[in-house]
């Protein structure tokens, strides 16, 4: 029992983090390869609050909210200026910066050392210890993040979103600074990637920087694209699959290094099939 | 300052190594026109090869290089023989190559990582000629990286300019749809490019094992250098990328002279987002 | 009155000029037939008047008024231009409608993030779907609509824009008769109302029939001007079109 709330709680986690790059991704039609960076910075500013300044859960998420957005703010004025592929190298490159500064900014993060003993949120005076708690607050956390996600796409401001990814010369025409619209869309996808963040810090209660590299955005990567790009039920399914599928791994007997490997050999294959036979994904509205 | 000579030294030796991996990149960009993410992980197949054969079989080193660079190049022929060639029929667009070759890369790298674990592992036998040279210290194995990547630079010049193959190859570069209408087989000499520009990934690879060491994940850092050597030196252009793959090598271990060496990756990229800014077309005009 | 006047506008693409050192005005209220042999300039001419394209030096006059040494896309309709494109560039992956209301809604980032479109976007939607006939169609999405569809839809987009100048490129290119009716319809409805129209056509017929005024280029120079019937008699016109 206890195992599937564990797996119900990284799947909520997850889902917040497929929310948030696709809206970025399937919306926008920006292929961001970065989205670990703000994960890593809503769990390391929650972690650090936390341990060293004894500051509340909800407190250090809002500080990791905003210290996101103003990374976003920066990172998204840059990538801004690119398309395409070069969007895409450029977000690479992000994540590697950030990467680098939570590993070499040892004073700040302890480095490959990592900051244990993160504590549980507390709500008006009582902890969520139980992990059954912590899945309740998980799962509360993905329906509002699923609500605000459907507000912005169903909005006119979500159409235009639509409108850049399929052609943004056209959309700018009739009236657009879309530059502007891609700005924000990329910090509020950050913001949410690092609510993910703070949970997943307070869940396990130690962090490294070896969760926030470039793999982890691709895995949040392939699970959008196999749920399925715009589309946010299908997202919740992607996180689903892609979360339970290695755990199945586990029981057919792999030592756990190998089925870590496994797993990877596993998402890989996968971002491979789609491409070639299924672009959109499985619930997708839009095919690369 | 005595350090400066070592300094140069490094410099031209990281310059050597990136400026390969470049060649393979550009090569490879210049007939399909995407990011091939997958290119690097080439040369962890090339190191591990070698590996296997001389440290898990005793194989001599001279063979067992050989065999590792045919068969990182057969392995990256394979690639696009099943994946990159159905998705060419397709006319998929940009983003579907980068996301396919992103799925290969990372599959094949959890795989190498499932056979040899993901332990660094090393493919010199220990004992290594050392020379003094203006100054600073030069291994035998950086000498010969430095030989090799020359000569690769000129005879890869020579294939493309002089034979009916590089000619095929820089007519695809210019326009596909044009060469096939020539009458170019434009799929078989796409796969000879990858087979070429994979062996080189490989080679650079298991040079880097013995100048290094190798561990699964390599090839993803090796790649993004080499790329961003391509940017800087203007993409799809093959000597722009080892003018830019030395500029990096440069900028690199200057850069790191009063910061520590962790921050290098750091600095490659900042290199490259301020290229992709202000000089996308690379330094090279076309 | 003038709408739009340009000065003196040049642009070179490594090396061929292709529009070059053009001075001419779109007079206001009329249809201008915009013509010339392929490559004589016509596209890129509207390109660089719609920000598509950045030109090299010129200045371009909007309603005497304004004067403009660069024109940057965004910007565009808020001078009172818009246009359709001879590649016909939809957003495809949305339905019918929605590329409708794209053009409707709120331009700005915060007051969009809380618009849900409201009843009167739908209205003005319909107005312009209905003039070309695809209201039914409405929940159908772009990429799925026949080629004549496409172009009837962008045409409805830039008459939902409601502005002053419109450039239609190509618009009658492989539409079937009953479609061309429709969208001769709408261009002199246009006029009509007072509006500018420039139109690039290659279907004589049609140049004839709608331009007030005819404007002909040739390898990025203004070659004549005129009546169309006058123009199209032209030895130097003929001769341009015999040459290409």
């Amino acid at each position: 029992m206890e195992y599937f709330i564990h797996l119900g709680i990284l799947v909520s986690i997850y889902a917040i983090l497929g929310l948030s790059l696709n809206l970025i991704v399937g919306y926008t039609g920006l292929l961001s390869i970065t989205q670990a960076a703000f994960y890593g910075i809503g769990a390391y500013a929650t972690a650090i609050l936390i341990t060293s300044y004894g500051v509340n859960f909800f407190v250090s998420m809002l500080i990791g909210m905003v210290i996101a957005a103003l990374t976003a703010l920066l990172i998204g004025y840059v990538l801004s200026k690119f398309d395409g592929d070069y969007f895409a190298l450029g977000s690479f490159g992000f994540n590697i910066i950030i990467f680098s500064i939570l590993l070499n900014w040892q004073g700040l993060t302890r480095g490959p050392l990592g900051i244990p003993g993160i504590d549980r949120p507390e709500i008006f005076g009582v902890t969520v210890s139980s992990n059954l708690s912590f899945l309740i607050l998980s799962v509360l956390t993905v329906i509002i993040i699923y609500g605000l996600s459907q507000m912005i796409v169903n909005s006119s401001f979500g159409r235009v979103l639509k409108a850049i990814r399929e052609d943004e010369k056209a959309i700018q025409i009739f009236g657009y600074k879309t530059h502007h619209h891609k700005l924000v869309i990329f910090m509020i996808s950050a913001v949410i990637a690092s609510v993910a963040g703070s949970l997943f810090a307070s869940y396990i209660s130690y962090i490294d920087p070896s969760s926030f590299n470039l793999n982890e955005s691709i895995f949040i990567l392939s699970i959008i694209i196999l749920g399925g790009l715009a589309n946010n039920k299908g997202v919740i399914w992607g996180a689903v699959f892609l979360i339970l599928l290695p755990e199945a791994l586990r029981f057919v007997g792999f030592p756990t290094d190998v089925a870590a490997q496994m797993r990877q050999v596993v998402y890989g294959l996968i971002l491979v099939f789609l491409m070639l036979y299924r672009p959109q994904g499985l619930m997708g509205e839009y095919k690369l | 300052m005595s350090i400066l000579p070592q300094l140069i030294i490094n410099s031209i030796i990281a310059g050597s190594i990136y400026s390969l991996v470049a060649l393979g990149f550009n090569l490879i960009y210049g007939t399909t026109k995407f990011f091939n993410l997958a290119h690097g992980v080439l040369a962890a197949v090339g190191g591990y090869t070698v590996f296997y054969l001389s440290k898990m079989w005793g194989l001599p080193i001279i063979p067992s290089v050989i065999v590792g660079v045919l068969f990182a190049g057969f392995v990256g022929y394979l690639v696009d023989r099943t994946v990159f060639r159905s998705l060419r029929k397709k006319k998929a667009s940009g983003m579907v190559f980068l996301v396919a070759s992103l799925g290969v890369m990372t599959a094949l790298q959890a795989v190498i990582a499932i056979i040899f674990s993901s332990q660094f592992q090393t493919l010199s036998t220990g004992t290594f000629k050392v020379y003094r040279m203006l100054g600073g210290v030069i291994t035998q194995v950086q000498v010969i990286i430095l030989a090799l990547s020359i000569f690769i630079m000129f005879a890869l010049a020579i294939l493309l300019k002089y034979t009916r193959f590089g000619k095929a190859v820089r007519a695809i570069s210019d326009d596909e749809e044009v060469s096939k209408i020539v009458g170019i087989n434009t799929n078989k000499i796409i796969g000879r490019v990858f087979f070429i520009g994979s062996a080189i990934a490989g080679l650079s690879g298991i040079l880097v094992g013995f100048d290094t060491g190798i561990e699964p994940g390599m090839g993803l850092s090796l790649l993004l250098k080499g790329v961003i050597a391509s940017i800087i030196g203007g993409i799809g252009n093959v000597y722009g990328g080892v003018l830019g793959a030395f500029l990096l090598g440069f900028i690199e271990n200057f850069g790191i002279w009063k910061i520590s060496g962790e921050w290098k990756d750091a600095i490659a990229f900042g290199v490259l987002l301020t290229f992709l800014l202000f000089r996308p077309q690379g330094i090279i005009k076309k | 009155m003038s709408a739009l006047e340009i000065k003196n506008l040049y642009k070179h693409f490594d090396g061929i000029k292709a529009v070059d050192h053009l001075t001419l005005s779109f007079e206001s209220g009329k249809i201008t037939g915009l013509i010339g042999p392929n490559g004589s300039g016509k596209s890129t001419l509207i390109n660089l008047l719609t920000g598509i394209v950045p030109y090299d030096f010129g200045m371009l006059v909007i309603s005497d008024t304004t004067k403009l040494l660069e024109i940057k896309p965004y910007n565009v309709s808020s001078y009172g231009i818009t246009r359709t494109f001879q590649d016909v560039r939809l957003f495809e992956q949305m339905p019918v409608i929605d590329n409708m209301l794209v053009v409707l809604t709120e331009r700005g980032v915060w007051s969009s993030i809380y618009e849900k479109h409201k009843r009167y976007h739908i209205e003005k939607a319909k107005e312009a779907l209905e003039k070309v006939g695809l209201w039914e169609k409405r929940n159908e999405l772009a990429i799925n609509l026949s080629y004549g569809q496409r172009k009837l839809l962008e045409i409805a987009r830039a008459l939902a824009m409601n502005v002053e100048i419109y450039f239609f490129d190509e618009p009658f290119a492989g539409l079937f008769p009953e479609m061309i009716k429709i969208v001769t319809s709408v261009l002199k409805d246009l006029r009509a109302k007072g509006k500018t129209v420039i139109l690039v056509e290659h279907n004589m017929e049609l140049i004839r029939e709608l331009s007030d005024h005819c404007i002909v280029m040739d390898s990025g120079k203004l070659l004549a001007q005129g009546k169309p019937r006058d123009v199209l008699s032209q030895k130097d016109v003929i001769e341009a079109y015999l040459g290409e």
